[in-house]
């Protein structure tokens, strides 16, 4: 009877401690410097939450008198230490309220879904903006109505509407950014060549730079997402020289109406551009990644950088921080005028519509973009593109110069959001295809108008 | 009838024991399998809150070469043939070494074993920096042009590549298995056939490599499948590239269900590939276990 006992019991342990591990192992990403409340705290909160929130939701927020658990699980773990910063202010503004926040270094989309599927869906999460605005439009607040609105970057702001209606805003971003051509202004000054503007300008200068015995380009081809940056400058002023706005290039293309071959700058120069770039770039250009180009350059061997922008500035300083860096937009046909950096968020922060303390939620985000504490964070705190409009000036040489860029010659469109990046990827392997040699120019083109109909396209939502 | 209701209680006991274990597989296997064979039916991004139901389609398409699974099935097919025979074979040859008495022969299987220990990731980081910045370095020492290929960024190359780096790891594992099989090979056996004239290499090929059946079925048996499921060390090392040459069958699950939204074609190629598996490593494991002989 005894021993019947004990196994009984010794059989109940031991589910009870196994179920309890996989419970915990979900949360293994949760950032140690999350600002956890004792369980117990919580738990007596949150009867008090929902009356509060029923009493404050008629009244414009009031975050002193908000309270209970916001539950933040987003992308973008490089600003954890700045996010965890600033919700430490938030606390002395509210401070009946407890964040969680919670991030990941890798497969986001992934765990999100996941925690959507098993009914937990995060009170703040993460998407890219454009077209995944309309893939989690389900769950998402529109916050056209919020006080933040006044303050957002009208880019921004246009990337967080969905694409389908061009109607509403359905997130916030953490940062602008900036995305163009970086170069090394020694470099090019040892050469004796100008920052070229246009293609035959470029393809001089290249001659020049090899001539002085450095290699023109580094490119970090083996990543996929290098491609869609520097693809959408060729869409940007494909769709200018059709008269159009690179988003309804895109969608025309989505749609099966016309092809990639149809819009000559996005076809030609850009595979022209490709072929410059492995002339002129990497010794094994497949093989070359981020961190291969970012010590490409900022050891001094290579004279531009391709496919990144303003979030590699810190890692090159660390390398070199006396590199004298310079930022424009790509050379895409023979306009000067058409050489455009490209302003914007690609990155979206949501609100779950359905929350349990959505005015919580809406006091914690209006805050942050309209308080004055919360506007200095985005510059002096996480050292970002403020993603609102504000003269705050920034460090880094390439917000500054992208700045000055996109006042001097306007700012292209950020096109990269008007696929998914399931497309983007399928676009960078599909260039890959072509670098190596396995596909021609015509067999890629035709891939990718398949592709980007059978991903994106109408039939595809 | 006392002796009866003892085994009654015996057996009561056994299947409260076994019950925690069965609940975790259930949940974790079985249901989630239930599900996804539920899922490979419809057409589903993962994120919508109803998954739309369309038959067999989702199969159809894989079939019609809309999707590009089946390159990644053949891809899949050649890394474990290579896998397979070349980490059997290296590991019988360096178990026969081992087992030999020499000075420091326990250093070298620890030194075999230790890449087995790294977590696939970190082995695959580890040699994403050998073939990129490694070679390069050797390059510029020798002049050779065997490290200046671009092992990483050719097409051809990086099936090699991956296929190297993956029997590398895993081969500590296989020749300790291989040990524990060459040690239970009785020693007056082989004596024996010495007696009656046989050479080292006879001796080798006709008493002892026999007698290795079990072990050998082990060892093809588990290298099959750790090839068939090869993932981790794909991403770490190419994540599929360049272009989409080295996408392995699970790979190519993973990014269809995951990156591209399409949770519904995902399950079916998992489903697939789940039928695909069962049918490759059944019939290895009954033509193995045939030509097993006992003493």
């Amino acid at each position: 009877m005894k021993r019947k006992l004990l196994s009984m019991v010794l059989a109940a342990a031991m589910t009870g401690t196994m179920l309890a591990g996989c419970g915990s192992s979900g949360d293994t990403s949760s950032a140690p410097a999350s600002t956890q409340a004792p369980a117990a705290a919580t738990e007596a909160a949150e009867p008090a939450a929902e009356a509060a929130t029923q009493a404050a939701a008629p009244a414009e927020g009031d975050p002193s008198q908000d309270s209970g658990e916001i539950y933040m699980f987003i992308a973008s773990p490089e600003y954890a230490d700045a996010i965890n910063t600033l919700i430490d202010q938030y606390k002395s503004v509210a401070p009946n309220v407890t964040i969680n926040y919670e991030t990941t270094q890798n497969d986001y989309p992934t765990m999100l879904k996941a925690k959507i599927n098993s009914g937990d869906v995060p009170d703040i999460f993460s998407s890219t903006s454009g077209k995944e605005i309309d893939t989690y439009m389900d769950y998402s607040l529109d916050l056209s109505d919020q006080p933040l609105m006044d303050v957002i970057d009208p880019g921004v702001a246009s990337a967080m509407a969905s694409p389908s209606t061009g109607k509403g805003m359905y997130g916030i971003a953490i940062k602008g950014n900036y995305f163009g051509l970086i170069y090394n202004k020694d470099i090019l000054d040892k050469a004796g060549v100008e920052a070229p503007r246009t293609m035959d300008e470029l393809k001089a200068a290249c001659e020049k730079i090899s001539a002085a015995g450095y290699k023109p380009f580094t490119t970090g081809f083996m990543e996929w997402w290098v491609y869609k940056h520097i693809g959408q400058h060729f869409l940007d002023a494909a769709a200018k020289e059709a008269g159009i706005t690179a988003g309804e290039l895109v969608t025309s293309i989505q749609n099966g109406e016309k092809k990639l071959e149809d819009y000559p700058i996005a076809y030609n120069n850009f595979f022209d551009f490709i072929d410059l770039a492995v002339k002129y770039g990497d010794d094994k250009p497949l093989e070359t990644d981020l961190a291969g180009e970012e010590q490409a350059f900022a050891t001094g061997q290579a004279a531009f950088m391709l496919g990144q922008g303003a979030w590699v500035e810190a890692d090159v300083l660390k390398i070199d921080p006396n590199i004298q860096i310079g930022f424009q937009g790509y050379p895409v046909d023979d306009k000067a005028e058409d050489c455009q950096v490209i302003t914007g968020s690609d990155q979206a922060l949501r609100i779950n519509k359905d929350s349990e303390n959505l005015q919580a939620v809406l006091d914690f985000i209006n805050w942050w973009y309209t308080s004055d504490y919360g506007q200095s964070w985005f510059t002096d705190v996480a050292g970002v593109v403020p993603p609102i409009q504000s003269d705050a000036k920034s460090e880094f040489t390439i917000i500054e110069q992208g700045k000055a860029e996109a006042s001097a010659n306007g700012s292209g469109e950020l096109a990269i959001v008007d696929s998914t990046d399931a497309y983007n990827q399928v676009f960078g392997e599909a260039v890959q295809a072509y670098i190596a040699g396995t596909a021609t120019r015509e067999e890629t083109a035709a891939a990718l108008d398949e592709q980007w109909a059978s991903i994106d396209g109408p039939q595809a939502q | 009838m006392v002796h009866s209701r003892r085994k009654r209680k015996e057996k009561l006991e056994n299947f409260l024991f076994t019950i925690p274990a069965v609940i975790l597989v259930c949940m974790m296997m079985y249901i989630p399998f239930v599900m996804s064979g539920y899922y490979s039916l419809t057409q589903w991004n993962g994120i919508a809150k109803e998954p739309v139901f369309i038959g067999l389609k989702n199969f159809a398409d894989i079939f019609t070469g809309k999707s590009s699974f089946l390159a990644a099935l053949w891809f899949t097919i050649r890394y474990t043939f290579f896998f397979v025979i070349v980490s059997n074979v290296a590991a019988l040859a360096l178990a026969v070494v081992l087992t030999k008495k020499f000075r420091l022969s326990n250093f070298y299987r620890g030194i075999f074993f230790i890449p087995y220990i790294m977590s696939m990731t970190i082995v695959g980081f580890i040699w994403k920096f050998i073939f990129t910045s490694g070679f390069k370095t050797f390059y510029d020492a020798t002049g050779w042009g065997f490290w200046n290929l671009s092992w990483l960024g050719d097409p051809g190359m990086a099936f090699w590549s991956v296929t190297l780096v993956g029997i590398w790891q895993s081969l500590g594992f296989y020749i300790v298995l291989y040990i524990a099989g060459l040690q239970a090979v009785p020693g007056d056996v082989i004596e024996a056939a010495y007696v009656d004239g046989a050479s080292r290499r006879q001796t080798f090929f006709k008493v002892t490599l026999p007698l290795l059946g079990p072990s050998m079925t082990t060892c093809v048996f588990m290298s099959l499948t750790n090839g068939l499921k090869v993932f981790d060390i794909i991403l770490a090392l190419t994540k599929g590239g360049p272009g989409q040459s080295t996408y392995s069958a699970t790979l190519a699950i993973y990014n269809e269900a995951f990156t591209r939204n399409n949770y519904g074609l995902g399950s079916a190629q998992a489903i697939l590939y789940f039928l695909f598996v069962l049918a490759v490593t059944q019939i290895t494991l009954r033509g193995m276990s045939r030509r097993e002989v006992d003493l």
